[in-house]
């Protein structure tokens, strides 16, 4: 629909190979990443690889401090400064590229647009004419369910709708790669099951290929075809589970004997990880008090 | 590496001081020059030398302290009326609800334009100079007492009231130390208000400690002198908003 | 935030009876006022009654050289907004996006800011002469401070995520200072021209009322030394219902129909 709008989008699809590398939709080659603290270098990210199929849904779980933020802004263009290789369709990327599109962990959509104005954001930004954007962002906002709420500004809504919104501003883009950082950290688990299984249904429809970066391992679960599991800093992969839940898939899943498997599976290797960090955060927190 | 020097501890604000000086130093030379006029411009260094001089001849301390009393008064009136009437506000809602507002207003307001109508009310006297001080600070006090108070989180109070305190502890123990820190945020606001129209007024009226200086100065045409006495004043204001800001810090430990 | 909204959340019954107690508490005022001015107790025409007031303000209003006056010190102010508010603006901006400037030159913005301004007027007036441009550049010193904080204040406050979303999109810088910087920094902004507006009026009529022979501050300083109390209160209701009109009005600037901009 209205492709030829959005030129950018549509070179760099039929860019695409054929063959081979249409394996891979995106590919995560070796990152590593260190920051310069006052405490000496810390390694975030260390030599960590991904692959992403066309039309895959995959998660990235870690404990917090695995460095995932760290991977969710070099892969969206954010960061710079490691070392390693980004490719989309077999192109090496640096910088933010229209193939990737980013839904944030925070709040963020704009307080002084509506809705519609929000999902029209990335439209703009390329020039398309009013009509036409307000027409996809119309599309993009039913796809959330959010149909009737066009003109109504983030403050009225909640924050799943608010997140919502946020999610279908950049679909509105047409991504070939939907890469979010835990874009439902804030809400409660309710809606975020509820959430989850409105993504998982648009990702199907869309055939959306999907990296989802997550600390919550039933949301992983609920959602991936692949899940793989990071180590606690420096960030490496750990290993690697896939999910061979049947789809079409809803978030009754959870309460099935698979289901519970794959996150007993997940929470093993995630816990030596978590604990990791947690003793961590104590002896720092420790130290803080003793330099007082 | 400009960044890198943005964040080291010493080395911006020693641009910002080396920067104040070369303008100086730059404003001496196009005096000498000739290019400003110095009869209406006097050399930094005149004015620098002039600033022992006025301390010395124009009583400055006996100033000051005429300056920093009237500021005690307006001071001890903003506490006990501001403090008193937010508390007020803050206990009868109704009460709340129909002047909040008002008040809010009031702060908008030119209050100071008022001192010609005070100086009727009160004559060119010290008891004026307070009285604008007063006024001037009234609104910021009662509105963050009422803010403190009000704003207090519910489930502090519900802490309070599991453990069965009476209202007279929940008052002491909940409600004063959670509204304090904005209480304090309110008073240096006054505070400042008070202290910025005290001096304008002192100037004003040609009556009082520092602003009345200024004035004299000027209606002699020392113009070193008046420029010294306004650099002193402004300094003597800096020093007193600095040091109110610090007292607040003090006094809100934790936050 | 959450106080104000308790308030904001009244019954209908409460609603009438908070404007019982207005209706109530401006009566009582105008009451004892009127019962003192009527007492003679205080000095003469220090409280003059209400109608002596009130017909004072209608020959105010009924003036043109009230207008005039009006006119040149409104203009005069205005100057000053445009002046003292423009360069505020931009430094404000400068100082929000830089941290080197903010941390070398904030801290004189910071304070200077609440020093008493009018004691420049002495130079002001060797500089700018003694007619409007010594008051206009007295409104431009009180009204830059406060603007130039609040808009590095306003810069630096921008949601960083929403930086982020533009970057993801790819937006331009210039998309980047329309669509995401102004819009972003429009409530601190327009607050800090509210304060700026509030210090101004009061530069601009201090010193008219200290050395001028035109203007709403003269105006007030000529009815106290001819004493004539009843035009004094008139002066100064019609200037503060002005400010506070004024004030309100541009508060209503930063939200315009828009409930979703806080």
């Amino acid at each position: 629909m209205a492709s030829s709008t959005v030129p950018r989008t549509t070179v760099v699809r039929s860019s695409a190979q054929p063959g081979g590398r249409e394996e891979h939709a995106l590919e995560v080659e070796n990152i590593v990443k260190r920051f310069e603290t006052a405490e000496g270098t810390v390694t975030a990210v260390d030599g960590f690889s991904l692959s992403v199929a066309p039309g895959e849904f995959l998660s990235v779980i870690g404990p917090s401090g695995c460095g995932k933020s760290t991977l969710f802004n070099i892969i969206g263009g954010l960061m710079g400064g490691y070392e390693g290789r980004v490719t989309v369709s077999g192109e090496t990327i640096s910088g933010t590229h229209p193939a990737i599109g980013m839904v944030f962990q925070e709040e963020s959509t704009f307080p002084w647009r509506t809705v519609i104005e929000n999902v029209a954001f990335p439209l703009e930004i390329i020039g398309m004419d009013k009509r036409a954007r307000q027409m996809r962002a119309r599309h993009f906002i039913a796809m959330v369910g959010l149909d009737g709420f066009e003109l109504r500004f983030p403050s009225e809504l909640s924050g799943g709708m608010r997140q919502r919104v946020s999610i279908a501003r950049t679909l509105a883009s047409e991504p070939r790669i939907l890469l979010m950082d835990e874009p439902f950290a804030a809400l409660d688990e309710q809606t975020r099951l509820l959430l989850g299984d409105k993504v998982l249904q648009i990702q199907q429809d869309l055939r959306q290929t999907t990296l989802l970066i997550t600390h919550n391992i039933t949301e992983a679960v609920q959602l991936s075809d692949r899940v793989l599991v990071m180590t606690y800093r420096p960030g490496r992969l750990k290993r690697v589970v896939k999910i061979d839940l049947p789809h079409p898939r809803d978030s009754e899943v959870i309460s099935s004997d698979a289901f519970g498997r794959y996150v007993a599976e997940i929470w093993h290797d995630l816990r030596v990880e978590a604990s990791l960090g947690m003793h961590e955060d104590e002896s720092r927190a420790r130290n803080e008090k003793s330099k007082r | 590496m400009r960044r890198a020097f943005a964040d080291t501890r010493f080395g911006p604000p020693a641009v910002g001081v080396a920067s104040l000086l070369l303008a100086l130093a730059l404003l001496e030379a196009l005096i000498a020059a000739g290019v400003i006029n110095g009869f209406i411009v006097p050399r930094p260094s005149q004015i620098i030398a002039a600033i022992p001089r006025i301390i010395v001849e124009e009583d400055v301390l006996d100033r000051f302290l005429q300056t920093a009393l009237e500021a005690l008064w307006a001071s001890l009136l903003l506490t006990v009326v501001g403090i008193g009437l937010g508390m007020l506000l803050f206990r009868f809602r109704l009460l709340r609800l129909a002047t909040e507002t008002w008040v809010a207003a009031l702060a908008s307001a030119p209050v100071v334009l008022m001192y010609p109508l005070f100086l009727v009310i009160f004559g060119r006297s010290a008891t004026t100079i307070v009285m604008i001080g007063f006024a001037a600070g009234l609104s910021p006090v009662i509105l963050k007492t009422v803010e403190g108070f009000a704003g207090t989180r519910k489930v502090l109070l519900d802490v309070g009231r599991s453990f069965r305190l009476t209202n007279t502890q929940l008052f002491h123990k909940i409600l004063l130390p959670a509204a304090l820190p904005t209480i304090f945020v309110g008073l240096r606001l006054g505070l400042i208000f008070a202290m910025i129209n005290i001096v304008g007024v002192e100037f004003l009226i040609n009556f009082g400690g520092l602003g009345q200086l200024i004035n004299e100065l000027a209606e002699r045409y020392d113009l070193p002198g008046t420029y010294g006495a306004i650099f002193f004043v402004v300094l003597v204001s800096v020093v007193f908003f600095f040091c109110a800001e610090r007292i607040e810090r003090w006094l809100r430990p934790g936050m | 935030m959450a106080a104000a909204g308790n308030v904001g959340a009244i019954a209908p019954t409460a609603q009438r009876h908070v404007l019982w107690l207005r209706a109530a508490i401006i009566v009582v005022v105008l009451a004892v006022w009127e019962a003192v001015a009527a007492s003679g107790l205080l000095f003469r025409d220090v409280v003059p009654s209400l109608a002596v007031i009130g017909k004072a303000i209608g020959r105010l209003l009924a003036t043109p050289d009230f207008y005039r006056n009006l006119s040149i010190t409104a203009a005069e102010i205005a100057g000053a907004l445009l002046i003292g508010g423009l360069a505020g603006v931009v430094v404000g901006i400068a100082i929000g996006a830089n941290r080197f400037l903010a941390r070398a030159y904030e801290s004189f913005i910071y304070y200077l800011g609440p020093t008493p301004k009018i004691i420049f007027f002495p130079i002001m007036i060797m500089w700018f002469g003694v007619g409007p441009g010594s008051k206009v550049a007295m409104g431009v010193l009180s009204c830059f401070f406060p603007i130039a904080v609040s808009a590095a204040g306003g810069m630096r406050e921008i949601d960083k995520v929403l930086i982020r979303v533009g970057r993801s999109f790819r937006v331009t810088a210039w998309q980047m200072v329309s669509k995401i910087y102004l819009p972003a920094m429009r409530a601190p902004i327009v607050n800090g021209i509210r304060l700026g507006l509030g210090v101004a009026i009061i530069g601009t009529l201090l010193a008219e009322t200290k050395l001028s022979n035109r203007g709403l501050g003269y105006l007030i300083i000529q009815a106290y030394s001819v004493f004539d109390m009843p035009r004094m209160y008139a002066l100064l209701t019609v200037l503060f219902v002005l400010s506070i009109g004024v004030n309100a009005l541009i508060g209503r600037l930063a939200t315009p129909g828009r409930r979703g901009v806080d």
